[in-house]
């Protein structure tokens, strides 16, 4: 481990500092208040949380196909959006903002995420949302996702951005169909409702949460 | 009331949140989840912005992000005190003791090593979840397909062989 030297900030702040510096940086961007963007995280968390698909039984258990609230309910938000946006943008209300087609990274980095999603039985929005709950397992992964944070930091000239790879462009699906752009939107999110709908419900529940609710709230008894 | 939302409910409600973050007149971005976690240990580790590009280049995804996090922090806690009631310290899953084993270091040092390539999988695809899978697909963005490809299938493939199945229901 000794070779491993972290090249730190001279200035002496306290963490408390740095948190500051980041609200900042936000009350300089263009991307809405820092009320909005808290707003918009205590939203998302609410959601996760009220949908209970934060849970180890509904993301390790779709990994098992055991449940597939996971998958009905983001093919739902795919879809209903992909429609929305399209239109959102073509009226100037809002702007795409894709990022690109890094081959080798995305496969990689898609086999590593998908690996761990399995054995964590969480991903980086629901994790906050299961630590926010009493989770210390969750909070064991989230050190260890800071570590490899850490880590791709550190090591992201040398190693990690040539092993991305170089970008193919930033093509989304319209760019292939020129002419037809507003029906390609449209089909593309009526198929992916669709497929949400049509994905079979199953689901894995986990009683230590169940046993705390009156019968007549069960979903599993209903 | 009840204590948890139908999963179409769910979606409609993500639906919103994510046109709201995109318009103009909310965020005019898209919402992503895991930029902030290098830019968090970044500022736990106070590393040198001079030395290290990476920081730079994320500096301000991962001050959004860092704000919205504390916010998905703050929703999640009292959702979870005040309407799903689920809020209890726990160190290992119900699911895990039935399909894994009933050792809390298993499950810690599993957790561990997952999270720790997930923010690896995570930077190198440069999204996750929700600003992939979410987020970009609702652009129609081919980056996006294929990850949300690769990692359906990982996910899949790696639940059949870690976890134990068979004769249970």
């Amino acid at each position: 481990m000794a070779d491993i030297i972290f090249v730190t900030n001279e200035e002496n702040t306290t963490v408390m500092d740095r948190v500051f510096t980041m609200v900042e940086n936000v009350i300089h961007m263009e991307h809405g208040s820092v009320a909005l963007v808290f707003l918009i995280g205590v939203i998302f968390g609410g959601i996760i949380q009220y949908t209970r698909v934060d849970k180890f039984e509904k993301i390790a258990g779709f990994s098992m196909l055991k449940d597939t609230i996971i998958p009905k309910m983001l093919f739902l938000t795919v879809g209903l959006t992909s429609i929305g946006l399209y239109f959102m943008i073509d009226a100037g209300g809002a702007h795409y903002h894709v990022k690109p087609i890094i081959l080798q990274g995305l496969i990689i980095g898609g086999i590593l995420f998908g690996i761990s999603m399995a054995i964590l039985g969480k991903c980086p929005g629901t994790g906050p949302v299961s630590i926010a709950e009493g989770r210390i397992d969750v909070l064991v992964g989230a050190i260890g996702g800071l570590l490899g944070g850490l880590v791709f930091t550190l090591y992201y000239d040398d190693f990690f951005k040539p092993l991305m790879g170089e970008s193919l462009g930033k093509d989304i699906l319209t760019d292939y169909f020129k002419g037809d752009e507003d029906m390609t939107a449209i089909i593309f999110g009526l198929v992916v409702i669709a497929i949400a709908i049509a994905i079979p419900k199953i689901e894995l529940f986990d009683e230590a949460d169940l046993c705390r609710l009156p019968d007549d709230k069960r979903p599993d008894k209903k | 009331m009840t204590n948890r939302l139908p999963w179409w409910m769910g979606g409609i409600l993500m639906s919103f949140l994510l046109l709201l973050t995109f318009s103009i007149y909310g965020a005019d971005r898209a919402i992503g989840a895991s930029t902030y976690v290098p830019y968090a240990a970044s500022l736990i580790f106070n590393l040198d912005p001079e030395k290290y590009s990476y920081i730079n280049h994320i500096k301000d995804s991962g001050s959004w992000e860092g704000v919205m996090l504390l916010g998905v922090l703050f929703g999640g806690f009292i959702t979870s005190v005040f309407i799903t009631k689920s809020f209890r310290i726990s160190l290992i899953p119900t699911a895990w003791k039935t399909y894994k084993n009933n050792s809390i270091t298993s499950r810690l040092l599993w957790s561990f090593f997952s999270g720790f390539i997930m923010i690896i999988g995570a930077r190198l695809a440069g999204g996750c979840t929700s600003g992939h899978f979410m987020s970009g697909m609702s652009q129609l963005a081919i980056s996006a397909m294929i990850f949300g490809g690769v990692v359906m299938l990982t996910l899949v493939i790696t639940g059949k062989l870690f976890y134990n199945t068979k004769g249970k229901k």
